[in-house]
Order: structure tokens, then sequence, then C-alpha cells
């Protein structure tokens, strides 16, 4: 639509107060984290002017970062600990990833090239995986982890996680192969190449850029997932969404140690989602909406 | 144009799916089948603490599932919080959508600022969300109250208002996604039809109304659809934000599941909360798939 010189600047004006209005929790979650207490429980609420400080960093990393002077932190120490719980997101999703992509990756291709009887009713049942509520998944599975030594265990999250990402991850794919023409692999086939190896040699590389996207977005979905992790784990790993529960004591709420590993999560988290930006619209719809 | 193109016989090629196909059978049927069964297992049974195990007890938690007010109660807190979230996300989704569509300098940017809060674990939303709604310290409840909105109590404290403290940690975290989504819808809309109807004068509502919506109606299912079902599934918001108070009035059908197991070890019961879950959203979105005619 044509707009006026004046209209282009009010939707400009506009467009950029309303993403503000977005932005804004993430700004103010992350000046909690630099915030010290004192200030967090201010009135009014502080929201610009506030002396930066490190202590909530140097707490939940365990490590003196050497901004404050006569700050003591004993590394490894202090309740709020919390590095080996960023490994363990660290380790679910980088695991459950490579599980779900490596298995989806195999049944994209031969949704789209090979002619399967009931095809249609079969990729409703994949997606109609994704529409259970993880409620329904995590009570049974507690009871089945409990019986095969699972629960508790990174195995377990790591396969659970792959469960999860395994939908999004077949279908996705399967968008990617649709795109690259099938003539590519009759012409392969007619030369006598096995299905394997124009999977392996043309295909895949072809889709490497689908195939990245499709990790990343496995990655986050794994890095975010709060039911299954508090529901299969006790003691021996947490991820960071579960753990920041547990910074909510009787004495009160950590918020600024909370709002520290809060914004040491998102960070990696940010980064990821712009590299996939061109995919983006893709992934969230399963692949059903092309950008 | 498909059909028309030459291709190679179909008989030179030998297919057997089945072997790329059975890793993802195999645990689509070991973590979704089993459990599935399992889920049905349990729910026709019951832990009785006394005697530490497990005891047949045949259709009697269904029984009992249709009386409990409670169930019903938190079936219909989902129900209203996927309504009005969807309602609203939608709309607002759509005006943003119209309102950042553009090519001007800058407008790159912001759809990609907007994408940030996709990212951000839902528990670390609600805990960010419990924070500015803070009877005492929080930013939006000082904001509030200095508009006069807001007279005495807290947001998250009240039963009238805790569900739409919940529903505005949802929003804010997922209108984004509704943006994005129609965003790309409206890109991908074919510009003859939008000229012609300029030059015939239409106005802005009209073309809306008349061009935009009917062309939109794929995109805006299938963002309806998935949108829909995670939001009927929710849980991380109201568990770390109110754990379903005051009273009951933010109880999710997914929380009531998970607490009447792990909380209430009513093991069987809780099972088949989460069953009766199950089967509302699978004909919910049956219905809703054959509808639209959505396809994937």
């Amino acid at each position: 639509m044509l707009l006026s010189p004046t209209q282009r600047v009010l939707r400009a004006f506009a467009a950029w107060a309303v993403v503000a209005l977005f932005v804004f929790p993430i700004y103010y979650w992350i000046t909690v984290a630099f915030k010290v207490e004192r200030e967090i429980f201010s009135l009014p609420p502080k929201v610009f002017q506030f002396t930066p400080s490190w202590k909530s960093f140097e707490e939940v990393f365990g490590v003196s970062l050497g901004f404050e002077n006569g700050l003591e932190v004993i590394p490894g120490g202090g309740n709020f600990y919390m590095t080996p719980r960023l490994v363990d997101s660290i380790v679910v999703a980088f695991f459950s990833t490579i599980l779900a992509v490596a298995i989806a990756v195999l049944a994209a291709y031969a949704l789209s090239r090979m002619r399967i009887k009931g095809q249609h009713h079969f990729v409703f049942w994949i997606l109609s995986t994704r529409m259970m509520p993880p409620v329904a998944v995590a009570i049974p599975m507690f009871f089945i982890y409990k019986n095969f030594g699972l629960l508790d265990t990174h195995v377990g999250i790591i396969l659970i996680h792959a469960l999860m990402n395994l939908p999004l991850a077949v279908l996705l794919l399967k968008s990617f192969f649709d795109d690259i023409p099938t003539e590519i692999d009759e012409a392969a086939l007619i030369d006598g190449a096995s299905r394997f190896l124009i999977f392996r040699k043309i295909v895949l590389p072809m889709a490497m850029g689908g195939v990245a996207a499709t990790a990343v977005l496995c990655f986050i979905f794994s890095w975010t997932e709060f039911l299954f992790v508090l529901t299969l784990t006790q003691t021996s790993l947490k991820t960071v969404p579960v753990v920041s529960s547990t910074f909510v004591t009787s004495t009160g709420t950590a918020w600024g140690n909370m709002a520290a590993l809060g914004t040491a999560a998102m960070l990696p988290a940010f980064v990821f989602i712009l590299l996939v930006q061109k995919n983006l619209v893709r992934g969230l719809t399963l692949g059903s909406l092309k950008q | 144009m498909a059909s028309l193109s030459l291709k190679a016989p179909r008989v030179f090629i030998s297919d057997r799916p089945l072997p790329w196909l059975l890793p993802l059978i195999l645990i689509l049927v070991v973590f979704a089948l089993y459990p599935f069964f399992y889920n049905i297992y349990l729910s026709l049974h019951e832990f009785v603490p006394r005697k530490r195990e497990l005891v047949f007890v045949g259709v009697e938690n269904w029984a009992n599932l249709f009386q409990d007010g409670r169930m019903w109660g938190s079936l219909w807190v989902t129900l209203l919080y996927t309504g009005i979230c969807l309602a609203i996300q939608l709309v607002l989704g759509m005006v943003i959508a119209l309102l950042i569509d553009s090519d001007d300098p800058g407008f790159g940017i912001l759809r990609g600022l907007l994408t940030l809060t996709l990212v951000i674990p839902p528990a670390i939303t609600g805990m960010m969300f419990l924070l500015m709604e803070d009877a005492q310290f929080g930013v939006i409840t000082y904001f509030l109250e200095s508009l006069g909105f807001l007279t005495e109590g807290s947001i998250l404290g009240s039963s009238d208002t805790a569900l739409m403290g919940v529903m505005l940690a949802d929003i804010w975290q997922w209108t984004p996604f509704m943006v994005l989504i129609f965003v790309a819808g409206l890109r991908a809309l074919p510009p003859d039809p939008f000229e012609s109807a300029m030059i015939d004068g239409a106005s802005s509502w009209q073309i809306f109304r008349r061009l935009t919506l009917p062309m939109m109606s794929k995109v805006i299912a299938i963002a309806v659809l998935i949108r829909g079902i995670d939001l009927f599934r929710t849980f991380d918001y109201v568990y770390v934000m109110t754990s379903g108070g005051p009273g009951t009035s933010t109880y999710t059908l997914s929380l009531y599941a998970w607490q009447q197991t792990f909380s209430f070890i009513k093991w069987g019961y809780g099972a088949t909360i989460s069953l009766f879950a199950l089967f509302v959203i699978l004909i919910a979105a049956n219905i809703f798939v054959s509808l639209t005619k959505t396809r994937w």
C-alpha cells in the first residue's frame, strides 16, 4: 500500500513503540541480573538508573569476575552455584538434537521420495504425537522410567526430548527435501546409484541448510523444556528452566541470581534464533508454511 | 505441473521405505504408543498407600472424573485461558503484522527483535512476570497503580485477576509467533488483486476484509491450530507463577493432572485426567483440521 512520507514516519514510530513494549521485559530481566538486592526491591522500580554489579553472576557461576573488590567468591561453593546445571542443559539439548535429527533425516527422505501406503495417515500420526499434552506422556513415563532405571538419568531426558522434537524434525526436514527436485534422484537411480548413495551424496548435502535450521530449533525446544525435566529428574541432573524455580525459598526469592542464570541461558538462544531467521516461520509451523 | 513433467518409470525404482522409517517407528512406539497404553492401564488402577501398590479399580476413576467438580473447573479454566489468549494473540498478531510488514529501513531489525521472546524458556518467562507483577515491587503493578487501574491487592494474589496475570505472560511470549507467521503470509500474497482493488477505489478496510483475510485463511488456520494445541496444554506458566491458586482460579487441566499424580499420589486418577485432556485435544484438533481442510 502506498503511504505518504508522514504516514511512513508515523508507521515507523508506532512499529518501534510496539516492539519496544515486547523487548522491555527482556531488558528489565537483564537489569535485575545486574542489580543488587536493594535496587531490585526499590520503589518506584528502577528501570534505567542503577549501579551495575556482577555479584549475581559471580555467585551463579562460582567465579570471581574481578569487577568488584572485596567480594569473596568460593569457586564451586554456595547455594546458587549453577554451572553444573548449565552443563546438564547443554548435554541434554546437544545429544537429544543429534538423536532427533539423525532419526528424522532418514524418515523424512523416505516420506519425501518414496511411495508409502497410507502416507497421509502416517504423517498425521506423527503430527498427533505433537498434540499430546506433555503431562499425558510424563505421568506414564515416570513409572516406565522407574521400572527401567532411566529416572533421573541424562539418557532418559535425552530420549524423551528427542521424542518430543521428532514430529517437528520429520515434518520440517520433509519440507526441505520436497524443495529439491525429484528428477535429480531419478536421474541418479537410472544410472544405477542406490537410494542410500543418492541420499548421502546428493540430497543430504543439498538440504544441509535445512538440516542446520532443524537442529537449531530442536536444540532450542530442548533448552526451554520444563515439564519432562521436572517430572523425570530428581537430584543427579536439572536443566536451567527447572532449576530456576529452586531460587524461590522460604526466606525469599533470589531474584538477582535467578535473573543472572536466566540471562546466561537466554543469550545463546538469542544468537541461535537470529541464525535461523530465514527458516523460522517454516520451523514454527512444522514445515507447512514457507517464507 | 508435476504430473505433466517427464519422470522415470516407477518400475525401475525398487523402494523399500521400511528401513528408512524403522528408527522413527521404533521410537514412536516405545515413547509414544507404549506410554499411551500404560496410561490406560494406570487409569484403571489406583495406588493404595496402605498396601503400597496399584490396585485394579475398573472404571471407578473414569466415573469419578465426570463427577469431579474440580476437574470441570480446571477444564473451564483451560478453555477460558485457551480461548482468550488465542483471540488476543490472533487480533494483536494481525494488527502488528500489518504494522511491521514493510521494506522501509529498520523493519527487518524489528522483526528480528520480535523473535527473541520465542526462545525464552516459558518457566523463566513465568518468573519474569512473577517479579514484574509482584504486589509491592513489580514494575507492571506500579504502572497499573499509577494509572489508577489497580487500586488494592495484587494481580496474582486475587482470584479475579490471577488468570489474567498468567495470560499476560503467555500473550507477551507468543503474540510474536503469530506476527511472524502472518508477516510471512502477507509477503506471499500476490500483488495483482490488491492493485486492481485500489484502482477500483476500495477502502483499506474493504481490501483487508475482502482480500487479505480470505487469502490468508490457510495461514491463519495453521497458526490457530498450532497455538491452540499449545495453549490447551499450558503448564509451565501456571506452575511457576501461581501453582493453580489463589483457590483453584488458575488450575489448568495439565496442572491438575500433574498435582493429582505427584502431590496427592493419586497415580491412577492423575493418569485418567491426563488421558481425558489428550482425548479432548485430539477430538478438537481433528474437527478443526477437517473443517478447515488444513493439510501438511
